[in-house]
């Protein structure tokens, strides 16, 4: 039996070139964008646990400040030290410096207690030994900061923070750092002294006596800790990690998914096409005594023998392209989660094989309606005449209008639905199931449609390809099928890509009304640029500060960024560009934030509640008065007015100004000797504007490059379709070639034929597309990122992209036509 | 042997059975001629025999075990007809995706013979139908009359109890026919197989034993 099987199997794929080839790549394309995504999510994570570790140690648990501006008081780490269950805690001071213009983090340790908690920042001098040094005041650097920097050890350094400055020596390295981290470690007393406060810490790292078990622990003395401090175990941080970056890398998978389900569409159209144009074989099998089932299983066999190999090229592929995007790009994908390191990709048998049996059952799904087909025709009859019978079998029942109704109230009422697991998994469902509704309408469309069309009076050929159209609802459909998936999928995205880039646009223009931005990196402004500022004969009509820091709202999110700015507490609306209501703040001197999209979703509070903020180490109950658009921190944004904060006792230190020069002064002129010797970032709106929208497209290059590939495999699938129809009604073109048709006009016909299922096809795709669009839009993208923005259409781009289809679908068919001009005519009637 | 009584058919759409009480029997080794008006039901009945289609009462049974194919399923009606029919068209009917020797082979295949068998079964079977050396041809190559001794060939291959032919030699010369027809008779001899021949032409049905004629109102 599986010798007959090999034979047809390799008899089909003799055949069938074009197609089992283009099924084949299709399945493979799938399976590798898939793969290659896996592949480069688990590095980048691995990598990111990783460099957390090095710099973390391996500590039970960890004490912080929620407020990354505050710490943990000096007092807090004595007491959990002298608790019997503590076997030692490691105090860590971690500022940032810069060296010239590079940016860096410094990170005072004690080396006793740190030996036992973080080996990984010891230090090891250049004379040998485990850095005596350090005490003296030396500092360590990372092997990968002394590259950058190319500095060797023993040389003496520049430390500048503000517009203080420190000298000290290089006394050796950090051997055990990760090799993309740019650290100094010196001794936590001489980091104090010069860098303060000198009553706190930054963290404390703990390790437990042997037989304490950590969760416990870590559960009961979190209850006693006083309000400003943060107790959490060390998973916490590449957990975190990995569950923000979750929906992106849903989202880039649903993508992949595309790409295999085309790929299972074109197996589809292939095996269909196959069976109709087999089914005298298939019939004269079973006539000689092939069962039903194995009838069945020879589909899925040869289905199986274009998924297995293409699934194996895909895997193959996946790990070159992983291999390659990491080596070119590094390991973000263009999420931004991950800082560009190239972390090494590492294959592992299990999702190998998972990622194979995907292709192969993608393929095998594609196969399983023509496998039935297949199974249930009637012999006698397909016998006699082919592939009629099978058609009648698959046409249009009376109430056909029904199935696609209610499926499409389904999908409406899938994408009302709250995300699940923070995914929007609904709506994905709703998406799949828009594109159930497009091609199960195209049949009833086709019919209707070109049955009317056949009543008037035409010329003959194109009376013939109508009618064609029109009787044979279950080939159109197959061919126009692979044409609205892909376009429906093609123009959702450039619906939602366009509709996002349009509101980045808008915020752009709202959140940079000066012309000028100023900008540290991470480290306070200069006092003496604060001061000049200040003078009269500032250049500049009108300077804003702002300062940057964190706060930890809940332990199981990722921090969320704290903005204090100079802003009107009555009037925030003239600089954030507020959605919603404005509510008035309270008359007292109760503090008022205005919280970013991201956050409203992400701790499902709204304007008007009150948010307990953990501020300057103890909780202050904030006034939310009103929320704002954010696309640029995903974790969530609060802003604070200055007024506010220092009322509640902050210091206000601006890291970032906006400056609106003054009329004929050069601006950049009198800000330069600032810019070069303190490291500053000098940017003006246009351009900050541009490089926004350059990333924004970077990111956005991936799902062009799969659109692409979708509509290619659409116009695959309608040629392929259209040729196999060709081949199937061979007899038919023959007998009218033999009545008087020339040549010319069957070629016509065929041609007529394509563009017809063709404007079908888009028609119907652009309906679901827009639909798609919608759901993209404004379900799963603020169920995914938190993003809200309005629907915007573009008409030019989406009529533009419909047209140049049809042009390549008619191509495509006249691929198709060609075969039909050249078909033996006589040779087919002779051998009826 | 074939026995059919009480066979009742009529088709999903007709107004009138084609049969409602047909009986007869075939014995080994005899080849019986079936004829009658176009439309009346030939073909019908020689479906209904192979269980490609279904017949509404009576029951037809095949060979000593005497399984009556009204009452199987479709996947045992299957593996009846590989191991115990064998079916000749009037159009020829062959896979042209595959070589003639392959062609042959199917119901060997089918039937679980050891692939080792095949290449001398196959040879000495196209010896006998004069087709020596086609073996590696593919179908398209060949001419009407070859293709019909391709398929007698493949009919006869794994030796069923069972010859159902309809129309063998209908699209073929007068003379091609005659050569056709007698080697197919003289296989069936030699395979003490049973035989039932559909047939428009008086001189095929003179060589046969037997001839049955099918009217709307039964049999003759
Ligand atoms: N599937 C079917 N459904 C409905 N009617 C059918 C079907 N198959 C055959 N018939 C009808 O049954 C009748 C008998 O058909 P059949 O093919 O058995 O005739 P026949 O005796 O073989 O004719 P011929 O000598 O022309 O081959 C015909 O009238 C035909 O129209
Ligand atoms: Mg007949």
């Amino acid at each position: 039996m599986t010798t007959l099987a090999c034979w047809l199997i390799r008899a089909q794929f003799r055949s069938r070139r074009a197609a089992t080839l283009l099924s084949m790549l299709a399945i493979a394309l799938g399976v590798a964008l898939g793969y290659a995504i896996h592949l480069i999510n688990d590095a980048a994570l691995a990598d990111f646990s990783r460099a957390m570790r090095a710099v973390q140690g391996d500590p039970d648990a960890l004490i912080a400040g929620r407020d990354s501006s505050g710490g943990v008081p000096l007092a807090s780490i004595n007491e959990i030290a002298s608790d019997p269950a503590v076997l030692v805690v490691a105090p860590v001071i971690e500022t940032r410096v810069r060296v010239g213009s590079t940016p860096l983090r410094l990170i005072g340790i004690d080396v006793f207690s740190a030996a036992a908690v973080m080996p990984g920042l010891l230090p090891r001098s250049a004379a040998g030994g485990a850095g005596g040094d350090i005490l003296a005041g030396a500092v360590y650097a990372s092997p990968a900061l002394l590259d950058k920097l190319s500095l060797p050890i023993g040389a003496t350094l520049t430390l500048m923070r503000g517009d203080q400055q420190w000298s000290t020596r290089i006394a050796g390295d950090l051997p055990a750092t990760d090799q993309n981290d740019l650290l100094l470690v010196a001794d936590i007393a001489w980091v104090q002294e010069h860098f303060g406060p000198t009553d706190a810490v930054s963290e404390g790292r703990i390790r437990l006596a042997p037989g304490i078990d950590a969760a416990t622990w870590r559960a009961t003395t979190a209850q006693l800790l006083p309000d400003g401090l943060l107790l959490r175990a060390p998973e916490d941080d590449s957990a975190r990690a990995a569950n923000f970056s979750r929906a992106y890398r849903v989202n880039l998978n649903v993508l992949a998914l595309v790409a295999l389900l085309t790929g299972a569409f074109l197996v589809f159209a292939t095996q269909l096409t196959a069976v109709a144009q087999r089914s005298t074989q298939f019939a004269l099998l079973g006539v000689l005594g092939l069962s039903p089932s194995l009838r069945l299983l020879q589909i899925l066999c040869e289905a199986l023998a274009i998924g297995a190999p293409g699934a194996l090229f895909g895997v193959s592929l996946g790990y070159m392209l992983a291999l390659a995007f990491t080596q070119l790009v590094g390991g973000d994908l263009g999420g931004g989660y991950f800082s560009s390191s190239t972390p090494a990709i590492v294959p592992r048998i299990a999702p190998a094989l998972a990622f194979f049996a995907l292709g192969c059952a993608a393929s095998l799904a594609g196969a399983i309606y023509p496998a039935f087909l297949n199974r249930s025709q009637p012999l006698a009859q397909a016998l006699q005449a082919g592939f009629a019978q099978i058609v009648e079998a698959g046409g249009v029942r009376r109430r056909g209008w029904l199935p696609p109704v209610l499926l499409a109230l389904t999908a409406f009422v899938l994408s009302r639905l709250p995300p699940w697991y923070e995914l929007p998994l609904a709506a994905y469902a709703a998406i799949a199931l828009l594109l159930v509704v497009g091609i199960t309408s195209a049949p009833l469309l086709t019919r209707n449609l070109f049955a009317w069309c056949a009543g008037r009076r035409l010329p003959a050929a194109q009376q013939i390809a109508l009618q064609n159209v029109a009787q044979a609802p279950l080939m159109a459909q197959v061919a126009a099928s692979g044409l609205i998936v892909s376009f429906a999928l093609t123009a959702s995205m450039v619906i939602m890509v366009s509709s996002f880039r349009t509101a980045v646009d808008h915020w752009l223009d709202q959140v940079l009304p000066a012309p000028l931005y100023l900008r540290s990196k991470a480290t306070p402004l200069p006092q003496s640029l604060l001061d000049a500022l200040m003078q009269a004969d500032a250049p500049f009509a009108r300077v804003e500060r702002t300062a940057h820091t964190s706060l930890t709202l809940d332990p199981q999110h990722p921090a969320v960024a704290l903005i204090v700015r100079e802003i009107e507490r009555g009037n925030p609306a003239a600089r954030l560009p507020i959605t919603g209501p404005l509510l008035a703040p309270p008359a007292d001197r109760t503090p008022v934030v205005w919280i970013s999209e991201p956050l409203r979703e992400i701790y499902r509070i709204e304007a008007g509640q009150w948010l307990r903020l953990p501020l300057l180490g103890r909780t202050v109950e904030g006034f939310i008065g009103g929320v704002w658009r954010d696309y640029s921190r995903q974790f969530g944004a609060l802003v604070i007015s200055s007024d506010d904060y220092r009322q509640l006792g902050g210091d206000f230190h601006p890291t970032d100004l906006a400056l609106w020069p003054l009329p004929g002064r050069d601006a950049a002129a009198w800000l330069a000797p600032y810019v070069a010797s303190h490291g500053l970032e000098l940017a003006d709106a246009g351009d900050i504007r541009r490089s926004s929208l350059s990333i924004f497209d970077k990111s956005f290059a991936v799902t062009y490059a799969l659109e692409a590939a979708a509509m290619l495999i659409g116009l695959f699938g309608l040629a392929v379709t259209l040729a196999a129809g060709v081949r199937l009604r061979a007899r038919e073109l023959a007998m009218l070639g033999a009545l008087g048709f020339s040549r010319r006009m069957l070629s016509h016909a065929v041609m007529l034929e394509g563009a017809l299922i063709a404007v079908v096809g888009l028609a119907i795709g652009l309906a679901c597309g827009i639909a798609i669009g919608a759901i993209l839009t404004h379900v799963v993208n603020p169920q995914a990122f938190h993003w809200r923005m309005p629907l915007q259409i573009p008409w030019a781009a989406v009529v533009c992209s419909a047209l140049s289809t049809l042009g390549a679908a008619v191509v495509a068919s006249h691929y198709a036509a060609r075969r039909a001009t050249r078909l033996p005519l006589a040779r087919i009637l002779a051998s009826a | 042997m074939l026995t059919v009584s009480g066979l009742a058919k009529r088709h999903a759409k007709a107004d009138r059975p084609l049969f409602s009480d047909l009986g007869f029997s075939v014995a080994n080794g005899e080849i019986v001629a079936l004829v009658g008006e176009s439309g009346v039901g030939k073909s019908t009945l020689l479906n209904c025999i192979a269980g490609l289609e279904t017949a509404d009462r009576g029951s037809i049974h095949i060979g000593p075990r005497a399984l009556d194919i009204v009452r199987l399923d479709e996947a045992t009606r299957a593996a009846l007809r590989a191991r115990s029919i064998g079916f000749v068209f009037q159009a020829f009917h062959v896979l042209p995706t595959l070589t003639v020797a392959q062609n042959i082979a199917v119901p060997l295949l089918l039937c679980d013979v050891p692939v080792g068998e095949h290449g001398p079964r196959i040879r000495a079977l196209l010896a006998r139908v004069g087709l020596t050396g086609f073996g590696d041809r593919w179908p398209a190559s060949l001419s009407g009359g070859e293709l019909q001794r391709v398929a007698i060939a493949r009919a006869l291959v794994h030796q069923p109890l069972l010859i159902l032919a309809d129309e063998p030699t209908g699209n073929l010369d007068p003379r091609t026919a005659d050569e056709v027809l007698a080697l197919l008779l003289e296989r069936v001899r030699e395979q003490q197989a049973s035989a039932l021949i559909v047939t428009h032409s008086r001189h095929v049905a003179r060589s046969c034993d037997r001839t049955l004629t099918l009217t709307p109102e039964g049999l003759r």
